[in-house]
């Protein structure tokens, strides 16, 4: 996670986040997420093969977020490419709430970024 | 100027993924899908202008706001460089620049105000991810000929480095 405010090349960045561990990459995010500068969420990106989804579905989807990217495989398989933030921001709408929950839960699965799951999705955690 | 990848998709998993669903391997279907995350170091603001002018990218660069600018840190153009009088020239006004600079925030007045007098040739840092489709885009018209000689060194590393990771993605997307 590069700040803007950072001078520092980029393997001192790394080393650092390597040395400080999770409870720092915690505070980099919770003040991220705090400050609203969503823009380095835009650095982890995920792709998802979607499978059962008809196309009305995944229209509704790709015209309510435009930076969600969503090629037709076959009969209803998708693959789907998106970044955090735009992940955050499915979620924050009725539009998209039930997709990203899927989302998450399979993050969840997988074991894939706990830490972010945990700061931006943390509604649906203590709601379980 | 130094370039990193710093991350891309794993474009065999994608395949696999074409794999298990009898979907027939074309490359233009996973432009989208296949991402890069690049750190670029010590590149002028006049190629980071030029740079951001591509829009389907996420970037974030250095603050001058926040970070203090240096005399070291700068680019001086090859056609400065090799011209005895343009380098004179350069460095006087640079030396001038910076000491304004210098001057400015002794004064009081913060880094994000007394920027405003620094030069385009200041160095800067950056984080850039963008997609296969973005970046074909971004090379393709930054390495013609036409393109400023350091936008165009920026982007024959970033082609080359995004050819070693998917080799095959670019060979295939090359030969249609």
């Amino acid at each position: 996670m590069r700040r803007c405010y950072s001078t520092k090349a980029i393997e001192d960045i790394e080393s650092e986040l390597e040395q400080k561990g999770p409870e720092y990459w915690k505070y980099l995010l919770t003040k991220a997420m705090q400050d609203k500068s969503l823009d380095v969420l835009e650095h982890f990106t995920l792709t998802l093969l979607v499978e059962g989804a008809s196309e009305a579905d995944v229209g509704v989807l790709v015209r309510s977020f435009p930076y969600l990217r969503a090629t037709h495989l076959k009969d209803t398989d998708w693959l789907f490419s998106m970044n955090a933030r735009t992940l955050v921001e499915i979620w924050k709408d009725s539009r998209g709430k039930d997709f990203a929950s899927l989302v998450v839960s399979e993050l969840d699965s997988r074991g894939v970024s706990p830490i972010f799951n945990e700061l931006a999705f943390g509604e649906r955690l203590h709601a379980g | 100027m130094r370039v990193k990848l710093l991350y891309h998709t794993d474009f065999d998993a994608l395949k696999r993924v074409l794999v298990q669903k009898s979907v027939p391997f074309d490359p233009e279907v996973l432009l989208d899908h296949v991402v890069y995350m690049f750190e670029i170091e010590d590149c002028s603001r006049v190629t980071t202008h030029q740079l951001v002018r591509h829009r389907a990218v996420s970037y974030d660069q250095e603050s001058q706001r926040f970070s203090a600018a240096t005399r070291e840190g700068v680019v001086i153009p090859p056609n400065v460089a090799s011209n005895e009088a343009a380098c004179k020239a350069y460095d006087e006004a640079l030396k001038m620049v910076y000491s304004t600079y210098e001057k400015i925030i002794a004064a009081g007045v913060p880094k994000e105000d007394a920027r405003y007098i620094l030069p385009s040739a200041i160095k800067t840092k950056l984080v850039m991810t963008l997609n296969a489709r973005s970046l074909m885009h971004m090379v393709w018209q930054r390495t013609a000929l036409q393109a400023q000689w350091e936008i165009r060194e920026l982007a024959t590393t970033l082609q080359s480095l995004a050819r070693d990771a998917t080799p095959e993605l670019w060979t295939r997307i090359i030969e249609r």
